[in-house]
């Protein structure tokens, strides 16, 4: 099994939803201008979750960190895949079909569904828990009560054919940080 | 006189507020089921005029108190008591909690220290006040929304937010802000636990029989929107009204906020009832309302975000896949219903 492959989220990232301590106000995740704190996240680069590789977006202040869904299409290296895998959170938690755009032109609904990303708020989709804050930031304060949390959801890619573009939900409270393919068993992406 | 009221426990959904947390609480300690009350109704309502920036509304049909709106098919309700000023307020609600009855007030979160506002934005939101202590001069309060609280405050602390104006000062200060608190709290009125229903096939047949009458009514009615005609009469409506400029922000995020509660715990309501009346299919039904919810928290940041360039087109097709979905749902209940 080939490699699971990491997409670069960076050119469609339109929302920033990771601060430092230092500039609170430089970002706004939700509607009400909360963000994850920077020191409690990865820095920018490959993780792990699940064992998953992922990307992880770069922080910094004012710069997006995350794709808030609006119905992008992202292109991808088309290829047989298993699974989509997202680190993502949701403004409460939602649902809505991404749909799959395979390279024969067949076009699948699949569900994408996000979890809550407010603090003490349990996973509702059986998502794992990829990162859980102490703490959350808030334009002019943090609350070192409570922190939000970034899930681990995956999406099927049940056609086995070769896939080349996922187009997001028009649900803008889903926010996705990282997204990575999970190669079909014995397949190369290509 | 020191007295905390026993029996007092914490409730949350996830998709709700402060305002089913505190009657789920004040219901369960008078020994009535919370979810099979609360969840039991699935509404649609809508009046634009009756929109109020706090975090705890729900559109009441006239002369309907909040508690019988929220749980049209039993026999509850509410009194909002509105005392002459913070003495009185202090006075009425100590002498509940003294009687052993726990109640709501409302406070504004700017003065509540175990709030993530303190000091910072001003919110209408509601806790169960169920002890005291007059030395000590501390209040028993419990706040079931995260960062969920459950101890005690100083009566300062509680007064100065349910005596505040809750005042619009900046630009944080967002939908539940502008109202006065009044020093107003929350009594119930409620039927002895014998007389609640048991959550049986009968029990599901009643219920689902006036939640389909209630969608099947007319448009409009008591100066607003009801039912599904109604619901598509609004959408159409806020979608020429944002077409046309016009801010609809605050109200479509208040009105979304409660129908997304009250859609959330009515799929909770057919879960449970599916579990306990062992009708698989009604749990199917469930799911699909839980979808039904999970559009509303969509519609709910879309509103938000309409203050900042979201178009019609998008809020409409949000309104489209939602009112496909609640026709769906609302005929497969129907189904549901002819097979009981």
């Amino acid at each position: 099994m080939s490699s699971p492959l990491a997409v670069d989220l960076d050119p469609y990232a339109d929302n920033t939803g990771i601060t430092t301590a230092d500039r609170k106000d430089a970002g706004g995740f939700n509607i009400w201008g909360n963000t994850y704190p920077a020191d409690q996240l990865p820095a920018a680069g490959p993780v792990r979750v699940d064992d998953i590789p992922f990307r992880f977006p770069p922080a910094a202040p004012g710069r997006p960190d995350n794709v808030r869904c609006a119905g992008q299409l992202i292109e991808v290296p088309a290829g047989r895949y298993d699974w989509i895998q997202l680190l993502a959170a949701a403004e409460r938690r939602t649902e809505d079909p991404l749909w799959l755009h395979y390279a024969d032109g067949g076009v699948d609904p699949e569900w994408l569904r996000v979890s809550d990303f407010w603090p003490e708020t349990a996973a509702h989709f059986g998502e794992t828990a990829a990162y859980r804050c102490t703490h959350l930031h808030y334009p002019r304060h943090v609350d070192r009560k409570f922190g939000p949390s970034i899930w681990r959801q995956r999406v099927p890619v049940p056609r086995d054919a070769a896939l080349r573009a996922v187009r997001l939900p028009d649900n803008p409270a889903i926010h996705i940080f990282a997204m990575t393919l999970v190669p079909a068993a014995g397949q190369e992406h290509r | 006189m020191r007295t905390v009221v026993d029996g007092v426990r914490s409730w949350r959904h996830d998709l709700g507020g402060c305002l089913h947390s505190c009657f789920a609480t004040l219901l369960d300690f008078h020994g009535l089921p919370a979810l099979p009350i609360l969840g039991a109704a699935w509404t649609f309502r809508h009046r634009p005029d009756g929109v109020r920036r706090e975090e705890y509304y729900y559109p009441c049909p006239p002369e309907t108190s909040l508690l019988r709106a929220l749980a049209p098919h039993h026999e509850v309700a509410s009194t909002w008591h509105e005392p002459a000023g913070a003495e009185a307020g202090w006075a009425e609600v100590r002498a509940s909690v003294a009687a052993g009855i726990p109640v709501a007030v409302a406070v504004d979160n700017y003065h509540l220290p175990f709030r993530p506002a303190y000091h910072d934005v001003h919110s209408n939101h509601l806790v169960v006040v169920h002890g005291f202590d007059d030395e000590a001069g501390t209040v028993r309060v419990l706040d079931a929304v995260p960062p969920a609280f459950h101890g005690d405050i100083t009566l300062a602390e509680l007064t100065a937010s349910r005596d505040s104006g809750n005042e619009v000062v900046h630009d944080r200060d967002m939908f539940f802000t502008g109202v006065r608190i009044d020093n107003r709290w929350l009594s119930v009125e409620l039927p002895a636990p014998d007389a609640v229903p048991a959550l049986d096939r009968a029990e599901v047949a009643r219920v689902l029989d006036l939640n389909l009458r209630h969608f099947a009514e007319p448009a409009t009615g008591d100066g607003g929107y009801t039912g599904l005609a109604g619901m598509r009469e609004f959408f159409d409506d806020t979608v020429k009204r944002l077409s046309a400029g016009e801010d609809i922000r605050d109200e479509l995020f208040v009105a979304a906020g409660a129908v997304l509660v009250g859609t959330a715990v009515h799929a909770d309501w057919l879960a449970e009832a599916a579990r306990t009346a062992g009708l698989p299919s009604l749990a199917e039904r469930a799911r699909e309302v839980e979808r039904i919810a999970h559009h509303w928290s969509a519609v709910r940041i879309m509103a938000a975000l309409t203050s900042t360039g979201l178009s019609a087109p998008r809020l409409a097709g949000r309104f489209d896949a939602l009112l496909n979905d609640q026709e769906r749902a609302l005929l497969a209940l129907d189904r549901e219903r002819a097979q009981l």
